[in-house]
């Protein structure tokens, strides 16, 4: 049986989530301390993060 | 979907504008290298991790050859989603040296990665993608005329390609989203140095010094403007009659030279003589199929014509009212129509075959008809499947019909009707 390539930007997208949620989870646990200036970044990081996983599967 | 293969990852040198990294990083992604170099640019300003990277990059990512066929882009909706995508991590990468106090001071780093992606939009708007040029070497064998011939059609190519109105739109916002980026910059720069105020007064003056020199000199650019209008005008009919003189030499003197060849063959001669005369009509109608379009019904019956005159060496004349797009019933009606020139060239006793198709709201109709013997339909032994499968069959199969008109002595027609739902 052929086996199926992962879907990149599902991929990514679905680590993103999962390390966002790690991270509000340890700031619910009070492990960090997390602000806008800190949760501002990582949240542009995790949407271009998925934008260029999505582009670049978008081959012609 | 099927993907290709990314070329290898290798600094491209023959389009560096230092060492290559860029160039060869969008050439391996796929992805325009102005992205690139303008994500190491606002990189750069991030505690220089840009600097870093690219000279990293340059000492250990090894020289390559551009490949020989040129790496197509992605599409735009991908190219924007890229985009987007490096802009918000080049983004994140600031912010991030921001919060750690690493980065140079807000009044140059912001204003410098606007204007680095102002500058680069205006950049590839002023210079343009243009024409894929490629130098070979070893064109010895090839005619300065034939070269000459391909630079004026590449010319020509560009010049109908930037006059669509949706090239316009491109450059018009491309253009404008740079010009703000770049003011927005400068506002930027002004605002976070606190010489906003004193800039306004500048301004002010200059606004001022503006409109009284655009008084002054208002007609003498106006007629610039008009001199550099004609001049394109005249720039374009010259390469359109390079192109004309290019498809000539392809077609009309490539044929003469075939038809003093065959002179001792009357037939080969007419047989050329039409396929360049359906050749001329269509290019002069501008029918000829182009890749990417549909396939539609007039250019189909044409190369049905085509093919029967050339297996056959019969004429085959098409008159065309009104044209559609080949949907499964266009491709019936015309593999049907294709049969039946086939049998007016065998059966028609050598006469021209006239075809003629007409393109109904809803409906197209094909009538073949020839001069012929003509036979009684009535009269067909049950094993002839050629009127029977090949047209009439076919025609119901596909929910259309097929009648066949015909007498001893009084020629043949055959009339095509198919229900149509391709656009016009």
């Amino acid at each position: 049986m052929a086996r199926r390539r992962p879907d990149l930007p599902s991929l990514v997208a679905g680590a993103a989530v999962v390390l966002l949620g790690v991270v509000l989870l340890l700031d619910r646990l009070d492990v960090l301390d997390v602000r806008f200036a800190a949760l501002g970044p990582l949240a542009c990081a995790a949407l271009g993060a998925i934008l260029l996983a999505s582009g670049l599967a978008r081959r012609d | 979907m099927a993907t290709r293969p990314a070329p290898v990852l290798r600094r491209d040198t023959q389009h560096r504008m230092l060492g290559g990294v860029c160039s060869g990083l969008g050439r391996h992604l796929g992805v325009d290298p102005l992205i690139v170099r303008v994500a190491f640019v606002a990189a750069a300003t991030a505690g220089g991790v840009g600097i870093v990277v690219y000279l990293l990059a340059w000492a250990f990512v090894p020289a390559g050859d551009a490949p020989a066929r040129p790496v197509r882009l992605r599409t735009s909706r991908g190219m924007i989603e890229i985009t987007l995508g490096v802009a918000l991590l080049a983004l994140s990468v600031l912010l991030t040296f921001r919060a750690l106090g690493l980065l140079f001071s807000d009044a140059v780093v912001w204003p410098l990665v606007l204007v680095a992606a102002g500058g680069a939009l205006l950049w590839r708007q002023s210079m343009g993608r243009g024409p894929v040029v490629t130098r070979r070497t070893g064109e010895t064998g090839r005619s300065w005329y034939a070269s000459e011939l391909e630079r004026a059609r590449a010319a020509a190519a560009s010049a109908r390609r930037a006059t669509t109105p949706n090239e316009r739109a491109v450059i018009v916002s491309r253009t404008s989203l740079g010009v703000a980026l770049v003011i927005a910059a400068g506002l930027v720069f002004l605002s976070a140095t606190g010489a906003l105020s004193a800039a306004r007064d500048v301004v002010l003056s200059a606004l001022v010094v503006a409109v009284v020199l655009a008084v002054i000199f208002a007609p003498l650019v106006l007629r610039l403007v008009r001199s550099l209008t004609e001049e394109r005008a005249e720039r374009i009919r010259s390469q359109e009659r390079a192109e004309m003189a290019a498809h000539l030499h392809d077609s009309v003197l490539q044929t003469l030279a075939l038809v003093q060849q065959r002179a001792e063959d009357p037939r080969a001669v007419a047989t050329l003589a039409r396929r360049q005369e359906r050749e001329l009509r269509a290019w002069l109608s501008r029918r000829e199929p182009t890749a990417g379009e549909p396939p539609r019904l007039a250019a189909a019956l044409e190369q049905a014509a085509s093919e029967v005159e050339r297996d056959h060496g019969v004429a085959v004349e098409v008159v065309a009212v009104g044209d559609a797009n080949l949907d499964a019933r266009g491709e019936a009606l015309v593999a049907a129509a294709r049969e039946a020139m086939v049998n007016a060239a065998k059966f028609g006793g050598g006469s021209t075959v006239d075809v003629y198709a007409e393109a109904l709201d809803g409906e197209i109709q094909v009538y073949v008809r020839d001069r012929g013997p003509g036979f009684a339909p009535g009269e067909v032994p049950g094993d002839r499947r050629g009127v029977r499968e090949s047209i009439v069959g076919r025609m119901a199969r596909h929910g259309g019909r097929a009648e066949i008109h015909s007498a001893p002595g009084a020629g043949t027609e055959v009339e095509l009707t198919m229900p149509s739902q391709g656009g016009p």
